[in-house]
């Protein structure tokens, strides 16, 4: 298995799973975090790896409830097969902008 | 809230058929003049900025000819007026005014109806001169809407007749248009000059709900646009743009000390804060002041945002400059709190890959779901760091605010031992 299964998410980003890496995670964390009850239960085991059980579009109008639990189980226990990324470009424009303005963001503060 | 500018105002209030001052918008003094030579002499320029008393701040010139708008229009685009620079002026005909009154729909809180609001007196400080007198209001049935009957009815009962009568009563009738078609909190003319050719918008205010400007685009305001009288700050509106289309539980993200001059001017330390639901915030608020710490910023994350819109707001609030620490708490809340805990668990690996804050954390989780949320902190090794502290329901605003207090200290200590070694 090789390749990846992406959806974008509502609020703008989008989950990207590595296939190859899915393939070899024997926990398969995500698929079990997103079906407890409560959430939204849109990944399914498909072919040993991660599978969008609705639409991209459904995904993306908001099936997909953005609970971040898959990615989470995955950094406890799955692979590392998960990529969920949130954007905000101009969250980062701030931070490389804070030196110039002579600031420092509070995470980054010694 | 979100607000035209006085030319934006005027704009609307035209195409809905409320009579005008002839004018234009110009960005450089040279089209200022260019402007007041096409409406003629003499002229009014009006710094265009979304904050009111700006005749006494300077932001409004009068001019006689040519020479005189080109002086004035490169002392108006010099200015900053509250914390707004100016970039446009609006240049209008001076009027010949016989009489100014005040006329406004706004959504009035107190009877939740939109009230129609008019004083025979109007230009500035309208309240402070009347003191509430000769103030005539009529709260509008929604389902009905504003009839000319119901609106002349008011205005003479206000001691208007003759021609105005009929004149103002359109007007108020348009501007109740205005008002519904656009989802507006505010309409306000301010003054209605009376002028020999009739009733005229000589200012006007529209102020659009927050809420409903997504149904908008055709107005090009933003959510980001201003706080209270002063213009959004960077950080504001990055946050705003978090809620501006995902109305998924809030982020209402406000800098109460924007640059920590009051905390500074206090002798306070400035930390960064989170709160689900305002009463917890004001009571946490309540309780660290007292120990030395001032929010920031004020944020509300109640109404079951999802993980993803925590994550974002967490950045947002650790990325202000300079604070010392950062507090979370949520109230008896029945939201998903392990949908809370996951966002800020996420903004934390990220900003924190070694998982140790430079800044002590106080994360109080109380109510549903709050187990979930604080054994996740342990699970990605959060709590290893000695300045996290997790709390859970037994803890109450004053727990959180000396579990601070003390991580604060360590956190201080170690500092400053680091700096003596
Ligand atoms: S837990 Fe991670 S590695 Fe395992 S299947 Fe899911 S995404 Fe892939
Ligand atoms: S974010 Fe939540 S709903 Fe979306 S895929 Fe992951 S676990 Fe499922």
């Amino acid at each position: 298995m090789s390749g990846v299964m992406s959806f974008e998410v509502f609020s703008g980003g989008s989950v990207t799973f590595d296939l190859a890496t899915c393939a070899k995670c024997e926990t398969k964390a995500c698929v079990v975090a997103c079906n407890v009850p409560n959430l939204a239960c849109v990944l399914e085991l498909k072919d040993n790896v991660p599978h969008l059980k609705v639409t991209q579009e459904e995904a993306k109008r908001g099936a997909c409830i953005e609970c971040l639990a898959c990615e989470l189980a995955c950094m406890t226990d799955g692979i590392g097969g998960i990529t969920f990324s949130l954007p905000m470009p101009e969250w980062d424009e701030l931070i490389a902008g804070a030196a110039a303005r002579g600031e420092t963001p509070g995470f980054q503060r010694s | 809230m979100a607000r035209l500018l006085e030319f934006e105002a005027k704009d609307l209030l035209r195409k809905t058929g409320i009579p005008v001052p002839p004018g234009g918008v110009a960005v450089t003094p040279e089209e200022a003049v260019a402007a007041a030579e096409k409406i003629g002499f003499p002229v009014v320029l009006k710094a265009q900025v979304p904050v009111g008393k700006r005749g006494k701040a300077g932001g409004i010139l009068f001019a006689e000819n040519s020479g005189e708008v080109l002086t004035r229009a490169r002392e108006l685009f010099g200015k900053n007026i509250y914390g707004y620079g100016v970039s446009q002026i609006l240049v209008e005909r001076k009027l010949d005014i016989a009489q100014e009154h005040y006329l406004a729909i706004l959504s009035n809180p107190a009877t939740k109806t939109p009230t129609l609001i008019f004083s025979r007196h109007g230009g500035m400080d309208v309240e402070e001169h009347t003191g509430g007198e000769g103030i005539a209001t009529y709260n509008i049935d929604l389902l009905q809407g504003l009839r000319p009957y119901m609106a002349m009815d008011m205005l003479k009962g206000a001691g208007i007749s003759g021609r105005a009568l009929p004149a103002l009563t359109q007007i108020a009738v348009k501007l109740f248009d205005i008002y519904r078609k656009n989802d507006c909190l505010l309409v306000e003319i301010n003054p209605v000059a009376m002028t020999p050719k009739g009733p005229l918008a000589a200012d006007a205010r529209i102020s659009v709900d927050d809420d409903a400007l997504f149904r908008h685009p055709e107005l090009g305001l933003d959510e980001g646009g201003e706080v209270g009288d002063r213009p959004r700050t960077q950080i504001e509106k990055i946050a705003a743009l978090i809620d501006a289309h995902d109305h998924r539980g809030s982020a209402h993200f406000v800098q109460i000390d924007p640059d920590g001059a009051l905390a500074k001017a206090e002798g306070k330390i400035s930390i960064g804060f989170d709160g689900v639901g305002t009463g917890v915030s004001l009571a946490a608020m309540d309780e660290l002041v007292p120990l030395g710490f001032l929010p920031r910023n004020f944020c509300d994350t109640s109404g079951n945002p999802t993980a993803s819109k925590m994550y974002r707001i967490t950045k947002v609030i650790l990325a202000q400059p300079d604070i010392e620490g950062y507090v979370f708490i949520s109230c008896l809340s029945s939201q998903q709190l392990d949908n809370t805990a996951r966002g800020i668990v996420k903004a934390f690996l990220e900003i924190y890959p070694d998982r140790m804050p430079n800044i002590p954390c106080v994360f109080c989780f109380r109510g549903a779901w709050d187990e979930t949320a604080i054994a996740m902190f342990e699970q990605h090794g959060l709590t290893r760091s000695p300045f996290i502290r997790v709390l859970g329901r037994d803890a109450t605003e004053r727990d959180v605010a000396l579990a601070f207090r003390e991580l604060h200290t360590g956190w201080r200590a170690q500092r400053t031992a680091g700096a003596q070694a």
